[in-house]
């Protein structure tokens, strides 16, 4: 890994993830005040299994059901996958279509460990937004009235970060593999929302339950953090998809040409 | 005992289908020599240059940059050379200092003094951001990138773009200062008046393939020579036209330019069956040179 590689790709992401970091904290604060004036109502709401599903599956009525569906089931995946995603796929791809990369590449520094410190880098954006998520619950559910317990609010800030991991080890791999930018966001956003909607109607049909094991929702949140705590295996799993991909990434870029 | 040619190619190849690429390369750069390599747009100079750098791997052949295989030891290649791309881009939002930082780190650093003589030499604006500076102020953090490592071999790819000819020249002398220092450049260009200025020798590269490798003044020895006959009347053209070896006439008034190839005994006899006032010797230029082995191998 290069120091200065890793270094220099957080620091031109710096502001694109503190503010992510801070927009999402401002949401959840909101979400948290909200509650108590609509959460029994929308609480009393009977909607089909399948939208409840693809909401999270939570009870509106309980402070936890709110903060699963308008939180862990949209807002937090949507941002922290977004960034790492176009955060992966500029800091490889987008480097090399943009010409940088050859000029950096010409430099003493093997491919590999140059997307290895990318890959740091994109951890530590999707850390920084995690870490904005998790004082974003603890300020939102303080102001909703308490009732989420901070172990449970840490545990899902830690498996939004291993989702984040996932998902920009997978824009990084398409990214360094191919050196096609709009390939690896579109790809990797594919799968992402792909993996959304499996996880969300596969369990509706008992032949086709076998698929949420495919998504990585499923082990995001497939146990209901905010209510069981950090889900161990999610966390695994995630973590060496991440490390898998990272591999596919850095193998990758060692076998082929820099397209510019 | 001769030093090991700096540059070596063999039978280097780069097929990107279609007839474009690079084309069974043989070719030698020798030490401390500043070697011109010249070429239309798309004639593989850039491509050889990447595949010296290993940015790109040959589809056949091999070459062998500082006694390194370019694919196998790149990276003992790469901490010796200095590159300038011929696309030259640079993170936009840093400033320029910022920018040589970054890849004085890479080289796990670089003496300040050097950068900071390069900088001033050729004027660079090193405190705004990159995307504020016009292509010419770019192009100088480019050079200076180049040099500040003062590398053994320089790989240049059209060096000069967008610098103004104060700058040129700054950068024309410091090429001379390397070069008398024992190190190698390996320019390409398009601007054959740069490369006519700078280089010892110099490589015509079309459509992939070498067409010519020599010096330049071995390249004029064998070139068309060209006189002008001042008469004091003028002259039948035609006279000259019908001669042995003549390749082309210019008539202009008393004025006739001949162009011929070997002996200039029939020219010379035939003008002097007239009054001559002046006999002025024309030597070729760089683009005469250029163009003609261009129009012969695109008519071969």
């Amino acid at each position: 890994m290069s120091l200065p590689v890793a270094k220099l790709a957080l620091r031109l992401r710096l502001p694109a993830a503190v503010s992510a970091a801070i927009g999402l904290l401002a949401v959840m604060a909101a979400v948290g005040a909200l509650f108590p004036s609509v959460g029994h109502t929308i609480g009393s709401l009977k909607v089909p299994k399948s939208v409840a599903n693809l909401l999270g599956g939570g009870d509106y009525g309980t402070i936890t059901g709110w903060f699963r569906s308008e939180i862990a089931a949209i807002y937090g995946p949507l941002v922290i996958g977004a960034l790492a995603i176009t955060g992966a796929s500029a800091t490889t791809a987008g480097e090399e279509e943009d010409r940088i990369l050859g000029l950096v590449l010409a430099h003493p520094i093997r491919r590999h460990r140059l997307v290895a410190a990318k890959a740091v880098a994109i951890a530590g954006i999707v850390l920084i937004v995690a870490l904005g998520s998790w004082i974003g619950l603890i300020v939102g559910v303080a102001v909703g009235g308490g009732g989420i317990t901070l172990a449970h609010m840490t545990a899902l800030a830690v498996q939004l970060a291993f989702f984040g991991f996932a998902t920009g080890a997978l824009a990084l791999a398409l990214g360094a593999g191919t050196g096609r930018r709009s390939l690896a966001t579109g790809a990797a956003a594919a799968v992402g929302i792909l993996g959304w909607l499996i996880n969300s109607f596969a369990p509706l049909v008992g032949a086709l339950d076998w698929m949420k094991y495919l998504s990585p929702f499923y082990y995001y949140a497939g146990h209901d953090p905010l209510t069981h705590g950090v889900y161990i295996v999610g966390v695994i799993v995630l973590g060496l998809v991440s490390l898998a991909l990272t591999a596919v990434g850095m193998i990758g870029i060692e076998r082929r040409d820099l397209r510019a | 005992m001769s030093t090991p040619p700096v540059i070596v190619t063999s039978g280097l190849t780069k097929n990107y289908g279609s007839g474009r690429g690079l084309f069974g390369m043989d070719l030698e750069v020798r030490e401390g020599e500043v070697f011109g390599f010249l070429g239309p747009n798309g004639a593989g100079k850039s491509t050889t240059m990447r595949l010296l750098l290993d940015l790109i791997r040959p589809t056949s052949g091999s070459a062998r940059v500082l006694g390194h295989d370019t694919v196998r030891g790149s990276l003992d290649i790469r901490r010796r050379v200095g590159f300038l791309p011929g696309d030259l881009a640079l993170y936009p939002k840093l400033t320029g200092r910022k920018m040589l930082d970054y890849l004085a780190q890479l080289r796990g650093g670089v003496d300040p003094r050097t950068r900071d003589a390069l900088v001033e030499r050729f004027g660079a604006d090193i405190d705004r951001p990159i995307r504020e500076l016009s292509t010419g102020n770019r192009q100088k953090l480019g050079l200076v990138q180049a040099f500040m490592h003062e590398p053994e071999l320089l790989i240049l790819d059209e060096p000069i773009a967008g610098l103004d000819p104060l700058v040129q020249q700054s950068f024309h002398a410091l090429l001379g200062e390397v070069s008398a220092q024992g190190r190698t450049v390996f320019l390409s260009s398009h601007t054959l008046s740069e490369v006519e200025r700078v280089t010892h020798r110099l490589a015509i590269l079309r459509q992939g393939q070498l067409v010519v490798v020599d010096s330049l003044e071995n390249l004029r020895k064998v070139a068309v020579q060209r006189v002008e006959i001042e008469f004091a009347e003028p002259v039948d053209a035609d006279e000259f036209r019908a001669l042995r070896g003549v390749t082309e006439v210019h008539a202009d008034g008393r004025t006739v330019t001949v162009g011929f190839e070997g002996s200039a005994d029939a020219v010379v006899k035939a003008a002097a069956t007239h009054e001559v006032l002046a006999l002025r010797p024309r030597e070729e230029d760089l683009e005469d040179i250029f163009l003609r082995y261009y129009r012969s191998e695109s008519a071969a």
